[in-house]
């Protein structure tokens, strides 16, 4: 029996081991990694200067064309991320800060992600290879119950989010395999109209007060800037388009979009609009708020 | 609680240590220790279902002594059939109920009358197919009398409720298990060794092997219409190492579970998809059912005796039998049929134990030959899969008639973000680690075993699959 707890001592040194060598690894690649995707961008930059930038899910994501702000004399890049909710939106532009990143303006969406004070486990995966290294990272998420876990169990982020930041996107990203959510200074079109349209159902969504989006205006009133808060568009065969009203009564300071554009020729799918779309609806919020400087 | 829980792993080690160093000076200690965790073991899932296992043990126990206490053969004979019904009966009404409850009223309906069938609301009990097969093969042997009767009430419910075994088998045969259960263990370094290098690799086939390949097969499983044809082929092989590596997987961890406590357990796979043809597959792909058939169905039906018209009767039900077993679903019927249908050509050739000797390859037209035999049986047997695989006959038929005719066999992007042919390295480096272990139990004792091991242990930490996690198989039979 001596012989085997021996045995298994060594077994239990090499799992320990392995975790800790697979851990250095991958953050290391990860740390290195800058055009994977928008958050490895933002956490391996710093300094950066812009006059615009865009926050929310995917209806920024694939809204927002940053080349109509920045051909008007705008420097501006859309951090929307697909699936991201107003807790990874608070977290992004938190990090934003820490990176030193000067923003005048921060468009965000705040329409069907009040609907919840809910992450996005998805995204909150992506911030994992850098809680090591970022304060801001783990302030943010020291109150999550596994935080003990993701902190000080080696390799345990890796394995708990293995579909996202597993060997798969580890191995991808020491090759440098790029993707395209960079490109296009962070708009991702959608060119594929999906038809019929099917209705977007919202008759279960009701706004609520959220904490995140109180964090992002007092983050944004402390660093000097100029929040917008607007709703996106959304098509008019939606169910329960009261929703948007009720929003007005939630937080009256948030700007309705949803009606910018209507035609379901600019919808790729109910809730989020073709690249033609996006750009009808980017020059309605660029013309609502900018005026063109003037550029050569 | 499942075998690659982080509940099991508390588990196992708090059985070990009980088992080892408090109970471990007589036999009824340690197999107090063992059925008291087994029933606990089982209640994690469901302890009502707790009551059946327990009633089912019962059941086999006492009419095994009344089939011996009989005086007369009509009375062995009618404990061993009031054992047999009750033992089917719940199979039935648990596993099969709503199937034939349902296809009863369609067929009435098919007349142009109306029948609304009443169907019940029914969770199918952890491991019930497992454990009644086990029941009946002990009560088969006892009217046969290959074997005595077990008259320690313990002793028995350990053989039947054995926690390494209970819930997806191998299906044990008292006359294997019975009498290591009846004599101490004692701690053999070399056996708990050996174990554990098999629940390693155990894991390893599961949460690397048939956890990656899940991802992929039921993404095109699911969504086989947008498929093409190079994705349906892949989702076939995907779906072929999925349940291989998964219940081969857990037939590993349960064995090298069970070597930990000094039992030996029958051995369910070796290597199927390395067989010259399907009879050899079958002699290696769950040996516990197919023998279990083998024995308790196809002999007594008169197995390969009589004439050539007799023997392909009884293989067909054999093989319709075992489809059945697996879930009330034609799709099992059809996957049942289908080996059947490939077993029909051996049978009728007298070539069905051909290949039952081991081989090695060399550089000569004799290997190229074993190589191309070996494919076809692979290929054959993921043609069947297809059909184990697919929700209904007619999305099967679906499934094959786009892969022939899609002909597209281009790399292929699916909505989970990964191409189609990314799982292939993978498999080509498992399929070669095990080829060239196929005359061992795993592929890491020997030579170089800390280093094996410890390249398992990455594998299972950087290539497993955690957060998508998947049930075993063989769980819902």
């Amino acid at each position: 029996m001596r012989q085997f707890i021996i045995f298994l001592a060594k077994g239990l040194a090499i799992i320990i081991i392995t975790m800790v060598l697979l851990d250095l690894l991958y953050t290391a690649v990860f740390m290195q990694s800058d055009s994977r995707s928008k958050i490895d961008f933002l956490y391996n930059s710093k300094d950066k200067e812009y006059d615009v930038v865009f926050l929310g899910s995917s209806r920024v994501n694939n809204h927002f064309v940053p080349k109509i702000f920045n051909d008007n004399g705008y420097k501006t890049f859309n951090f929307g991320i697909t699936r991201s909710r107003l807790d990874e939106s608070a977290l992004m532009l938190k990090l934003m800060i820490e990176r030193k990143y000067k923003i005048k303006n921060l468009i965000l969406q705040v329409d069907l992600n009040i609907n919840t004070n809910d992450h996005s486990e998805a995204i909150r995966s992506l911030f994992m290879p850098y809680i090591h290294q970022s304060q801001i990272i783990r302030d943010h998420y020291k109150n999550i119950d596994e935080y003990p876990k993701l902190l000080y169990i080696p390799f345990y982020r890796y394995m708990n989010y293995d579909a996202r930041i597993g060997f798969r996107e580890t191995y991808n990203s020491a090759i440098h395999k790029p993707t395209n959510a960079l490109s296009l200074d962070g708009f991702n079109p959608l060119m594929k109209n999906v038809r019929p349209l099917v209705p977007a159902d919202l008759s279960k969504y009701s706004p609520k007060r959220n904490k995140s989006y109180d964090d992002i205006k007092k983050i944004c009133k402390e660093n000097n800037i100029n929040l917008i808060a607007i709703t996106t568009p959304i098509c008019m065969s939606t169910i329960n388009r009261e929703y948007f009203d009720q929003i007005k009564l939630v937080y009256p300071e948030i700007r309705s979009f949803e009606n910018a554009v209507t035609d379901d020729k600019y919808f790729a799918t109910c809730g989020h609009m073709n690249q033609k779309g996006a750009i009808e609806f980017t020059k309605v919020v660029f013309n609502a708020y900018f005026k063109p400087k003037n550029v050569n | 609680m499942f075998f690659n829980s982080l509940h099991f792993a508390i588990f196992l080690p708090i059985v070990f240590i009980m088992y080892w160093f408090v109970g471990h000076k007589s036999k009824i200690n340690q197999n107090y220790i063992l059925i008291l965790a087994s029933y606990y073991f089982y209640s994690c899932w469901d302890w009502r279902f707790l009551f059946l296992l327990v009633f089912s043990t019962l059941l086999d126990y006492v009419s095994a002594m009344k089939i011996e206490q009989s005086k007369t053969q009509s009375e062995r004979k009618l404990w061993l059939w009031i054992c047999i019904s009750i033992n089917l009966g719940f199979l039935g009404i648990f596993k099969y109920y709503n199937f034939f409850a349902a296809s009863f009223a369609e067929l009435v309906q098919s007349f142009g009358m109306t029948a609304s069938p009443i169907l019940l609301k029914l969770i199918l009990p952890v491991g019930i197919s497992f454990y009644t097969f086990h029941g009946l093969s002990y009560i088969i042997d006892i009217y046969y009398g290959r074997i005595k009767s077990e008259k320690n009430f313990v002793d028995y419910s350990l053989f039947v409720s054995y926690f390494p075994l209970l819930v997806a088998g191998p299906i044990e045969r008292a006359t294997h298990l019975l009498p290591q259960i009846k004599v101490r263990r004692k701690f053999n370094f070399n056996k708990a060794k050996e174990g554990i290098y098999q629940i390693v690799w155990g894991l390893v086939k599961k949460v690397v092997i048939a956890d990656s390949c899940a991802i992929y097969a039921n993404e095109i499983f699911d969504n086989y219409q947008n498929a093409n044809s190079l994705s349906l082929v892949l989702g076939a092989i995907y779906f072929a190492f999925q349940i291989y590596g998964d219940f081969s997987g857990y037939s590993d961890i349960a064995l090298g579970t069970s070597k930990l406590f000094g039992i030996d357990l029958l051995k369910n796979f070796n290597y199927p998809y390395f067989s010259r043809d399907i009879a050899e597959f079958w002699r290696k792909w769950h040996i516990s059912l197919s023998s279990w058939f083998r024995d308790y169905l196809y002999i007594p039906l008169g197995g390969s005796k009589g004439n050539k018209l007799f023997q392909v009767r009884n293989t067909f039900i054999i093989f319709l039998v075992s489809g059945f077993w697996h879930g009330a679903n034609m799709t099992y019927v059809a996957w049942g049929f289908i080996n059947a249908v490939y077993f029909l050509p051996l049978l009728l050739l007298n070539r069905n134990r051909k290949n039952v000797d081991d081989f090695t390859l060399g550089i000569n037209f004799e290997s190229v030959r074993t190589l191309l035999n070996i494919l076809m049986t692979f290929s054959i047997t993921c043609f069947a899969w297809i059909f184990f695989r697919s929700k209904t006959i007619t999305d099967a038929i679906s499934y094959i008639r786009r892969m022939f005719e899609n002909l597209d066999f281009s790399s292929q992007y699916f909505k989970i973000e990964r191409y189609n042919h990314e799982l292939i390295t993978l498999l080509v480096v498992f399929i070669l680690v095990e080829w060239n272990n196929r005359s061992k139990i795993e592929p890491i004792s020997g030579k170089y075993s800390w280093l094996k091991l410890g390249l398992c242990i990455a594998a299972i930490l950087a290539l497993g699959v955690f957060s998508d996690y998947k049930e075993f198989i063989y769980f819902q039979f």
